[in-house]
Parts: C-alpha cells; structure tokens; sequence
C-alpha cells in the first residue's frame, strides 16, 4: 500500500496477468509496486457477484527467492497486518478483508507468496498534497480522521510505526483509512508504554530519539509518541501541499535538523501557511523529547480538535454539528472531549414500546456510575449503521448510561464497533426515538448495552439516506 | 543522525573542553550543527581539540557536522590538511589553505596537519551516520528514495567492520549451529587470505566489533544474561550476531565477501557476487 513513491516498476516483480485467482479473489489490474512487493486492483471472483462492487486492493508478499530469514521477515509483516486488522478493526482503518497464501509449485515466483486482500482506497494522501494545498476546512477533516485511527490505534494497544501521507489512504468519499501496519508494534510491558519494531522507518518522520535508540533482541523501542511527533509532520504537511517542517535538501538534512532542534540548537520554524490553531497543535505533537510529547495523546489531540473554536461563519448549523461531534467522539474515545452538546436529550426518555427493551451501558469506567447525564458521558445513535459512526452519521438524540430504550430488531452485520473496554461486535439495535424527533428510529451499536433481548432481524436498510 | 566522534590518540594534545581518556587520549562527540575548533590554543584563542606541536597555529580549524557528514575548514594561511580515508586504499583528500566548509565524504577520517618534522599530528573522525539504501530500494521512482521505508541500521557492505560481521555471522549464517559466536583470533585468521585484511590486528578486529555495537547497531545486550558466566564481550558480540542475521543486515549471500575457506572444509558459497565483484575493497594497507 505504499504510494507512488514505491512504483519503481522492480524487476523482481513480475506482472500478473487479469484474471488471476487468488482464492476467492481475482486480479484485475496493477496499482503500484515496491520494495516489499506489489499491489493489485482486484475483486470478488465468481458470477453471482456484479463486477463494480468489492473493487479491492491484493498485496502481494513473495517470499520465494528469499533466504529463510527474509521470508520471515516478509511472514512477520504481513502477520503484524492481519493481526492488527483482526484485533484492532475500525471505520478509520483499512480493512483487511482475506490473507491467502498462493500454493503454486509450478510458479516458483508466487510459490508461497503472501496476499493481503484489503479494502481498495482511491490514492493516499501523499497524492492528494502532491495535486495542491487543501483549504482549512478540508485539512481540518483529514486531521480529524486521522486522529480518530491514531486514537483507536493507540487505545487498543498499537503503535502505527510508520505513519506518512504514502500510508494514509482516502477513499471514494474521501474518508480517510489509516494502512501499512508492517511496522505496528503492539504495546507491551506491565504498563502497555512500548513496543518493538523491526528496525526501520522513514527518515522524514522519525522523532528525534530515534536516531539514537538503541538496537536491541525485539528489534527497536517504540511508543506512541513516535506516532505523535509523526502527526506532526503530517499535520504540516497538509497545509503546506505536503512541504517538510524541517529545512534540509535531503531527508538526511532534515534529519540532522531535527536533532539540533531537539537538542535545543534551533528553534522549531512551521510555515506560516499553517493555520494558527494547526501550527499549534502540529507544534505540541513536534515536542523535542519523549516526556515532553507523552502529554500528547491521540485522544486528547482529538479532543482539541473537535471542542476548536470556529475560526469563521458562526453559523448554527455549523456549531450544532461540531458539538454533536464532539460528543459523539466522546462516546467513541473515552469522553475527554470538553464541548458540551446543546441537542442532546435533556431528560426525556424514549417511549416504550416496540418488541423489546435494552438498558444502554457506556464503557467507559468513568461514566459507568454518573447519573448526572454529562454531555461527556453520553453516547450517540446512528443514522445509518452500515457507515462509518460519524458525526454526520448521528441523530441529535442523545443517550445516557441506565437509558432504557425501546428496541424494534436486531442488524447482525453493521459497521463493527469496539468500546473502550474492547468489546467488538458488528451488531445494531434499531432503537425508537422520542416523540417529535426529526426521525422514529435510530441505531445503538450492540455493544453499548449488556441486554440481549429476543427481537426480530432487522430487513437490511438502505444504504445511504 | 546522532552526529560524529572525533579520536585523538594519546600524546597529541588533550584540552579541558574534552575528557582526556585514561591513557591520553581524547575522545569528543559532536551532534549534527555543532562545531569543533582545533589548534595549538591559548587562552585568547580556546579550542576543543588541542593540538601540541609548534608547527600548528592557535586555531588552525574547524570542524562542522552538517547533515549525515562533516565539513573541514582550514584556518591556516600557508599549510594544505590532508584527510585520508584509512580504507579507501590511498584515497584522501587535499583541503587547500582558507578553504572553509570542505565537504568530507568518508565514513572514516584521518586528518593529517604538517609540521616542522617529519612526523605529522593526525586524528581521526568517524561519521556513523552515513545511510546506505536497501537493494531492493534502488532503481526507479526518480529519484524520490527520501520517503521510503528504510533499515534505520545501514552498513557500509564494503567496509572492513563489515567483512568482521559477516565472519562473525558465518558459523550461524552456514547453519553450523549449535556453534558459539567466533572469537577475535578466530576472525583474524578467517579474514588472513582476504587482499584487503591481511593485516588485520587482533585489536583492529576488536575496534570493529566496538564500533558496529556502539555506532552502527547501537546494541544493547539482553539483560540479566547469567552473569556469572562473565565473558561480557562474548555477550556483546552474541548480540550484534542475533540482530544482524535476525535484522537481515548480514544475509547468506554476503558469504561471498569472505576469502574462500582453507583446510577441512571445502569451499560451500553460494553463486554470484565472489571475489571480483567489489573491485574498491581489494587495494588493501
């Protein structure tokens, strides 16, 4: 998944013809190829399904050719992907949809390739950067989005590792997906602080104690704030059409400017191109040291960027949306957001009826025992469960822990959803709203209550409103 | 880029800015943007490395690190400073009098000031920084290598601290395991028949193995290895083994960099690369 960077045409790859089978998987066209391997275009096989749907992206891992100890290597990459993808699923990480291991004796350059099947994004943000400079509200959503992936990650236990614009993907709706989780290392140690990495990286997006770390059995040490101090750089970058913060003709020059700025030698200069709310927040995540950035979390970076003050037309509208947001981001993360949400549910309760009732629970430990309905404890319904659980994907209806609430049928396959406890359920409740709200009915992700009650399937709905 | 480490050996000089080892020598870090003046100094006239000859002006120059290298500016009016490149097989370098900011490329540095004698007062700088791509990062994307993913650990495969990786990573690499890591002796004689090491001293070797741990790999040692066992550079050189063939950094197709081996066991290398595919390396000292 790399970008165009990468497409280097490598001599060690050769094409695949369309067409190709690749378990339940065919191959319809090239999309880039570097040094680990390459990428396909490809989609479901079969004739019961219609061609333009489950348009998706192969990445081919080789591992023949190698000595035993690269194809583990290559082995390791790739298992660090679909662990991640498997544990650590979420609407701001590129899917992994299927991993196949090609048995082909015949063809000793596929024999025992790996192939990573994955949600098919439209072009990095690498691309989009390299087409211009983005306008501040369309930089201000890119930054959003990527905080809520980083924030996901970091919550469930991940470290990205190699966090640049080559590796944050946008899709057809211009959403964004984090991907390449070859160098994610998982949080370990009693407290969760670090993790290990193979040692490598890209050197315009290393924080500063990397170049010194040391090099040890796990390879080398990682924790979050080195996917912060790379937010940073990438927070920069968008609004600099992808300019480097650091000066320097090389990314080795701007390397050794990054330690003199550490070491206190050279202040940190961001364009001024960067808004100033931005330049801030881009300067908090470029902290010279460890210490100084851990008070930088992904989710308390993300709070500020939902609770930001509007910079220009104050429109209502406007406001109402952003603080539905920021309280929906609450629910999703913890609720460390600070905005309060003006439309949320006061003390009305829904109206009974319907085939069932279900108490919401809210996970996060510190709203689990409030009963003051604090706008940061409260929980969002969805619009549309199959769409990513977004702002503009929630009623104004909020909801509070202890809430009961009517529930018409149960949705098996919805987007997936994880708690802060790292409950995971594709489920959804289609929930009865108050009286006199814009819309009957709602979505609760099954995950925020504990009730299983005994309700009819729901018909698929529509997608889309 | 953690910067560069300049060496003075004993008996050159020694100054308060830098901490004088136990037997003379001086040894100074310096980070990326940071300066070193060397000369004879005074009290007006202070330097970092100080430089006891008659021959050598209070300042005679500077060293500045820039980027992955470092730049030579000399100060003298009348004299030239050779660099040279202890394994480049001759290859120096002539930095004119008043030449300021002089670019120097080698990984390894001799600086070589003129005096009066015959003798001349040298010290050596070494860049441990220096990148080197991934093969399969060559070729292609026009030149746009700087937002790749890339090892963090590069070695310079034509360097001799390489070839004593490579020998000590041989045993391991030909799977003739369970087999300890080689010792010093055992990687002079290895390394004997090689044009470019035959003169390869036992204690070279062991500046080698430091430099790769405490430069290149920056190895940290796996913690509370049975230390009764003591034998602590075997610990050191285990770990540099572990992670270079658990890294890759060390592959079996680098066996070709090694003189066949003698005796008992027939030559067994794999295909490709052999002794004529790196011309630089075999003009040796």
């Amino acid at each position: 998944m790399h970008g165009p960077a990468d497409t280097s045409g490598s001599d060690c790859a050769e094409l695949l013809a369309p067409g190709y089978r690749v378990g339940n998987w065919e191959v319809t066209e090239p999309i880039a190829a570097g040094g680990w391997g390459t990428v396909y275009a490809g989609r479901a096989a079969g004739e019961d399904r219609p061609a333009t749907r489950d348009t998706v992206a192969l990445k081919f891992l080789p591992t023949s050719g190698l000595a035993p100890r690269q194809a583990r290597n290559v082995v390791d990459t790739a298992r660090r992907e679909v662990e991640l993808g498997r544990r650590a699923g979420h609407p701001r990480l590129i899917r992994l949809l299927d991993s196949v291991v090609l048995s082909e004796p015949d063809h000793p350059f596929l024999d025992g390739a790996l192939v990573l099947v994955m949600e098919r994004a439209r072009r990095s943000l690498r691309d989009l950067l390299h087409a211009g400079p983005v306008s501040e509200a369309e930089g201000a959503r890119l930054i959003t989005e990527i905080c809520e992936g980083l924030a996901h990650l970091h919550r469930t236990g991940w470290v990205h590792g190699d966090l640049k614009p080559d590796n944050i993907l946008l899709m057809a709706d211009g959403s964004v997906r984090l991907s390449d989780f070859g160098l994610a290392a998982e949080l370990t140690g009693t407290h969760g602080t670090h993790g290990y990495a193979p040692p490598m990286g890209t050197f315009d997006y290393l924080p500063p104690e990397r170049w010194k770390a040391p090099l040890g059995e796990h390879g080398v040490q990682v924790r979050p704030s080195a996917d912060i101090w790379a937010l940073g750089i990438v927070i920069h970058e968008v609004f600099t059409a992808g300019a480097p913060p650091f000066p320097g003709a090389t990314p080795m020059a701007r390397g050794a400017a990054v330690q003199e700025y550490a070491d206190g030698r050279a202040p940190l200069r961001l364009d001024p191109a960067v808004p100033p709310f931005w330049r801030e927040l881009a300067a908090d995540c470029l902290a010279p040291s460890h210490a100084a950035r851990a008070a930088h979390t992904a989710e308390s970076l993300l709070a500020r960027v939902t609770a930001r003050p509007q910079t220009r037309e104050g429109l209502p509208a406007g406001r109402r949306r952003r603080a539905v947001r920021a309280a929906l981001v609450c629910a999703l993360l913890c609720g460390t957001a600070t905005a309060s949400a003006p439309h949320g549910a006061r003390d009305d309760v829904p109206p009974l009826g319907g085939a069932g009732r279900i108490r919401v629970f809210n996970a996060e430990p510190t709203c689990t025992t409030r009963t003051d309905r604090d706008p940061d404890c409260s929980l969002g319904l969805a619009i549309d469960p199959q769409r990513p659980y977004t702002a503009d994907n929630v009623v104004p209806t909020r909801v509070w822990q202890g809430d009961e609430l009517a529930v018409d049928c149960l949705l098996a396959h919805g987007i997936p959803i994880i708690d802060e406890r790292d409950a995971w359920s594709p489920q959804w409740f289609r929930v009865r709203l108050p009286a006199g709200s814009p819309r009957p009915t709602a979505w609760l992700p099954a995950v925020r209550t504990k009730d299983r009650p005994r309700v009819p399937a729901c018909p698929v709905p529509a997608s889309g409103r | 880029m953690s910067g560069i480490v300049i060496y003075l050996p004993p008996g050159s000089g020694g100054t308060a800015a830098a901490e004088p080892d136990g037997d003379g020598a001086v040894t100074l870090r310096l980070g990326p943007g940071e300066v070193a003046r060397f000369g004879r100094g005074s009290a007006t006239t202070p330097v970092e490395l100080r430089l006891v000859d008659d021959a050598i002006s209070r300042l005679a120059g500077e060293i500045r690190v820039t980027d992955d290298h470092w730049q030579l500016s000399n100060l003298s009016a009348t004299h030239s400073y050779l660099v040279e490149n202890p394994e480049g097989a001759g290859e120096y370098l002539r930095v004119p009098p008043r030449r300021a900011g002089a670019p120097i490329p080698f990984e390894f540095s001799r600086v070589v000031l003129p005096t009066r004698r015959d003798t001349t007062v040298s010290f050596q700088v070494f860049a441990p920084d220096h990148v080197y791509l991934d093969p399969d990062g060559l070729g292609g994307a026009g030149g746009q290598w700087g937002g790749r993913t890339v090892t963090a650990y590069s070695l310079d495969e034509t360097a001799t601290y390489f070839l004593v990786l490579v020998a000590l990573c041989e045993p391991r690499l030909r799977d003739e395991s369970p087999v300890a890591v080689p010792t010093t002796p055992q990687i002079v004689e290895r390394l004997r028949d090689h044009a470019a090491c035959g003169r390869l001293t036992a204690r070279a070797v062991s500046s080698h193995i430091d430099y790769l741990a405490e430069e290149k790999m920056r190895v940290v040692p796996p913690p509370e290895q049975d230390p009764g066992r003591g034998a602590r550079r075997n610990g050191k050189r285990e770990s540099i083994v572990g992670l270079a063939l658990r890294f890759g950094l060390v592959r079996e197709e680098h066996l070709a960099l090694l003189p066949p081996r003698s005796g008992t066991s027939p030559r067994n290398e794999p295909t490709g690369g052999g002794e004529g595919a790196r011309p630089g390396r075999h003009i040796g000292k």
